[in-house]
């Protein structure tokens, strides 16, 4: 076969077909979980008027045929939790993929430098401080902490790691670990105060939906959406380290710039989703092996598979965590998650983790 | 073509290691033409590998001057120097999950201007890439299914998808056997001729060596002490310094000079030091 | 120090603090009663005209009910109780699964279940008014997704028996039931008169009320706790733990109480009987030479739901406390 009739099948990339079908499934997945959450609820609302709220709240059509109670339940309360278990997958799964190519390492999740620990600090301090904030734009006090307290500990780890020749690897793995231990030894000794607020800590640490607010949403969405779109556009650069960083370096990657601005924008996505739900896990570490399997490792397809496998299955997860007695949802996607890794790794994913 | 491609002027280079500053590279000066083709050699640890990421940009220097094709080292982008100098590894762990044309395109990196996919220009250089290493019946295999030699195949693929004019090969033949090393000195002297490539090439082996290349440096001590054809720069008392292994020159029928090392044609003339084999041929 | 001196302490305080700090961010300690006085004075309004009406809670949170709330949703069981108590049972249209007093209630639907408070059944219950509980029984965030959502919220958190009526009165205010609820106080205030009447003057044992025990730790009265007021009113000298009410077995055993009130054996079949419990108190690590173990006087204490739940029937609790204290006091 010649080589031009071969290099033009195989299109650098994934097919059109495997490409259509990976993000085309991805997408009713996540239509299909997004209705069935709006729809179910402990309050039995009809599906008709489910469906007609929301589309009066759209356009204005139709006559109003339910109690304002059902109309508030499903816009105020359903929609938005549904939106941020969405927006809050999305950002997880494309940040553990980002961190994965980084460090290339199977076992990366986007909390493995820091984040959490830093947003957690954050969290629990404002939960036990007796101080509230009247809301500014629409945050409590706990999701701005959360948000900074992440982001700070990135930056916090990166520094540390940061030697003469640059932030080898090896190094970021090893602060990650050494800052999130002090960072959760601090949240320790403050649960140990916490005092008649444990409950209100323990539920943030395990992550939850519950609380979730349009303007909750509206935080995080666009910051998700603008880290991913940017991190999207360096696709090239996130499948050349996987070559390693050194021949990444000779095919003309900046390689240290590279991995502040990706180890900024995956934390910017990460920090803002640990903001406005807790520290959930295993989404963020699951959702891009899965993907990889199935659509294989390049970029270009698995950040945006990636984002929509994510939202859906933290969506569903949520709506199981609701129909299960309001526990936390971070409860589910661990029960969920861990036989799934479990079962990851017995395909022998670290193996093929590479070729030799 | 004429012209210089890369000239090192005093160039010192070295890593902070544990024991203080261990400097590998000292006072070195280097000039390869465009078009030439250069047998980097030199004992394990003499400071091959820093002197070759040193002419690729990726290690700056302490002291001295770098020019690349006319213009100061530093002054080139990484992106620059990668449309311009390709590096080929000793090795590479390639990821799996993609096909072999996938992982050449990847060469293309500093080179891409669309969003989502390749110009019509990087299609053009994968092809000629993959064909000019004789990869391209290779382009489909995904590449956790290629043996050796077929990786370096795809290897030299990659290094060519760059376009470079200057090709640096880090130990090439380190892996392979006879035969795929052969093919392997081959090729770089028929790209050479095809694309006007410059070579500059470390070996590890002075017989291939002085086998394939009609120019020899010899790196000892922080600094080249040899430069010139085989005969001159492979002479006995170089060797000796920089090896500490004792050297013959062998004259082929066909009038070829080889260099080999000397080994002791009995087991009574063991002779101790490193290189010495203690069976006989 | 005694409850109302520290209410008018903290008080003065805050007006200090709050002179002095204009520009400090807003600052609302859960379960705090540093913003109510004994007997909450509602504005702009006469016993005519009972709404609209504007009450402070217990968490200094200010509320105006504009008309009398006929669908009420009640989120812990204390407050369930006062509804009922002040004849207003059937407007209950939430409780939680934890209500089982009075028996009307079980037809009740739940919007609290296993502690965890579901809005979405909150808002469908289309309340008019919902009483929450202070002190993060109710979570802070539920409460301020509730305010979020535009219902109206109070919430009660009473750690005195004087705060049990104000509480009464305050939801007596924002029921338009002011003049049951002032009935139901009276009637509160002179059963306890009669109990510390009854016990006046008798010897006043050091007593432990453990409301738990698991692993050498023991969870009794916290120092200045309701319980340990209400202890002390039934005539015992309260043995107590620190802040939360934890006391370790050391302690425990340096300060040798005489009586031991078992408030666990209303929740654990195998400590009814008083045999039983004293052998399994004695079993417990250095408790067999404590006084009470010595002389058999461990109480099996059945009524533990009405000693800790600061409803109407808490009195019922402080009768039942005086009379395990001083069985002979009361024939």
């Amino acid at each position: 076969m010649s080589a031009t009739t071969a290099v033009r099948r195989v299109t650098f990339g994934p097919s059109p077909g495997r490409t259509t079908l990976t993000l085309g499934l991805g997408a009713v997945l996540v239509v299909v979980a997004a209705t069935a959450a709006v729809l179910a609820g402990t309050s039995g609302i009809g599906i008709g008027d489910a469906v007609a709220i929301v589309v009066h709240r759209l356009t204005g059509i139709g006559p109003v045929t339910w109690p304002s109670s059902a109309e508030t339940i499903v816009w105020e309360l359903r929609l938005p939790r549904v939106l941020a278990g969405m927006v809050v997958g999305a950002g997880l799964a494309c940040a553990g993929a980002v961190f994965q190519a980084l460090l290339r390492n199977p076992l990366a999740d986007p909390y493995i430098i820091g984040p959490a620990a830093g947003a957690s600090l954050g969290a629990v301090a404002a939960l036990l401080l007796p101080v509230t904030l009247a809301g500014w734009l629409g945050l409590g006090l706990v999701q701005l902490l959360a948000f900074v307290g992440g982001l700070a500990a990135v930056a916090v780890v990166f520094t540390v790691a940061r030697g003469r020749g640059g932030t080898p690897v090896v190094t970021l793995l090893l602060a990650g670990y050494a800052i999130s231990s002090l960072l959760s030894a601090a949240v320790a000794v403050m649960i140990f105060n916490a005092g008649e607020r444990l409950g209100a800590v323990i539920s943030w640490l395990l992550g939850s939906l519950a609380g979730a607010s349009w303007a909750r949403v509206g935080f995080a969405a666009p910051l998700i959406i603008i880290s991913f779109t940017l991190l999207l556009l360096r696709w090239r650069r996130l499948n050349a380290l996987l070559l390693g960083e050194a021949q990444a370096a000779h095919i003309g990657l900046d390689v240290e710039r590279e991995k502040r601005i990706l180890v900024a924008l995956a934390a910017l996505a990460t920090s803002a989703g640990v903001a406005i739900s807790g520290t959930i896990g295993f989404v963020g570490l699951v959702v891009p092996h899965l993907v990889r399997l199935a659509a294989g490792p390049d970029h270009r397809l698995l950040l945006p598979a990636s984002m929509l496998y994510g939202a859906a299955l933290l969506v569903l997860a949520d709506l199981g965590a609701r129909m299960a007695g309001g526990i936390p949802v971070g409860v589910v996607t661990a029960l969920i998650g861990a036989p799934f890794f479990l079962w990851l790794l017995r395909r022998s994913i670290a193996g093929g983790w590479v070729s030799r | 073509m004429t012209g210089t491609a890369i000239r090192l002027d005093r160039v010192e280079a070295g890593y902070r290691g544990a024991g203080g500053e261990r400097r590998v590279l000292n006072g070195l000066d280097l000039t390869v033409d465009r078009g030439e083709m250069v047998a980097l050699l030199g004992a394990n640890g003499s400071g091959k590998t820093t002197l070759l990421n040193v002419m690729a940009g990726t290690i700056r220097p302490s002291a001295g001057a770098i020019e690349l094709f006319g213009r100061p080292l530093a002054s080139w982008s990484r992106g620059e120097i990668a449309r311009s100098v390709a590096v080929l590894p000793q090795s590479l762990e390639l990821p799996a999950g993609f096909r072999v044309a996938e992982v050449v395109a990847m060469g293309r990196t500093a080179h891409g201007a669309r969003w989502f996919g390749w110009t019509p220009g990087d299609l053009r250089a994968v092809e000629d890439a993959l064909r000019d290493a004789d990869a391209a019946d290779l382009a489909d295999r995904p590449v956790t299914e290629l043996s050796g030699g077929e990786r370096q195949r795809v290897l030299v693929a990659l290094a060519l998808a760059q376009e470079p004019s200057l090709l640096l090969l880090d130990e090439p033949t380190t892996h392979l056997d006879i035969a795929h090393a052969a093919w392997l000195l081959a090729s770089v002297a028929r790209l050479r001729q095809l694309r006007g490539l410059t070579a500059v090439m470390v070996l590890h082996d002075l017989v291939l060596a002085s086998a394939w290349s009609p120019r020899i440096a010899v790196l000892h001590a922080g600094h080249i002490v040899a430069d010139g054809p085989p005969e001159e720069a492979l002479r006995a008392d170089i060797v000796r310094d920089a090896y500490g292994v004792a050297v013959e020159t062998v004259v082929t029928d066909a009038g070829r000079r080889l260099v080999v090392p000397h080994v002791p044609a009995s087991a009574s003339e063991h002779a101790s030091g490193p290189g010495s084999s203690s069976s006989v041929g | 120090m005694d409850r109302p001196r520290l209410t008018f302490l903290s008080l003065l305080l805050t007006l200090v603090l709050a002179a002095a700090c204009t520009a400090a961010p807003e600052a609302t300690p859960p379960g705090s009663t540093d913003a109510e006085s004994p007997t909450p004075s509602p504005a702009a309004s006469t016993s005519a005209a009972p709404f609209p009406v504007e009450l402070t809670d217990d968490a200094g949170r200010e509320l105006t009910i504009a008309a009398e709330p006929m669908r009420i949703v009640s989120l812990a069981p204390s407050n369930t109780e006062i509804v009922c108590a002040l004849d207003a049972c059937d407007r209950l249209v939430g409780v939680t699964d934890f209500d089982d007093y009075p028996a009307e209630v079980a037809d009740v639907p739940d919007v609290v279940i296993a502690a965890s408070v579901d809005v979405e059944l909150v808002v469908g219950a289309e309340p008019d008014l919902v009483l929450a509980a202070g002190n993060e029984l109710t979570p802070t965030a539920v409460i301020e997704q509730l305010d979020g959502l535009g219902l109206p919220v109070l919430v009660l958190y009473p750690e005195t028996l004087d705060e049990v009526y104000a509480d009464i009165q305050l939801i007596g205010a924002a029921l338009g039931r002011r003049p049951a609820a002032a009935e139901l106080v009276t009637s509160m205030e002179a059963r306890v008169a009669d109990v510390v009447t009854a016990v006046e003057g008798a010897e006043r044992p050091l007593t432990l009320y453990e409301v738990f025990h698991a692993e050498g730790t023991t969870y009794t009265a916290g120092e200045g706790s309701f319980l340990a007021s209400l202890l002390e009113l039934a005539g015992a000298i309260p043995l107590v733990g620190d802040a939360q009410g934890v006391i370790d077995a050391e302690s425990l055993v340096a300060a040798d109480p005489e009586l031991i009130l078992l408030g666990t054996a209303s929740y654990d079949p195998s400590l009814a009987e008083p045999e039983a419990a004293l052998e399994t108190v004695r079993a417990r690590a250095g408790w067999a030479d404590l006084a009470a173990v010595r002389d058999a006087a461990v109480v099996p204490y059945l009524d533990d739901i009405t000693t800790t739940r600061p409803g109407p029937r808490i009195v019922d609790g402080l009768e039942a406390l005086a009379r395990a204290i001083h069985p002979d006091r009361f024939e």
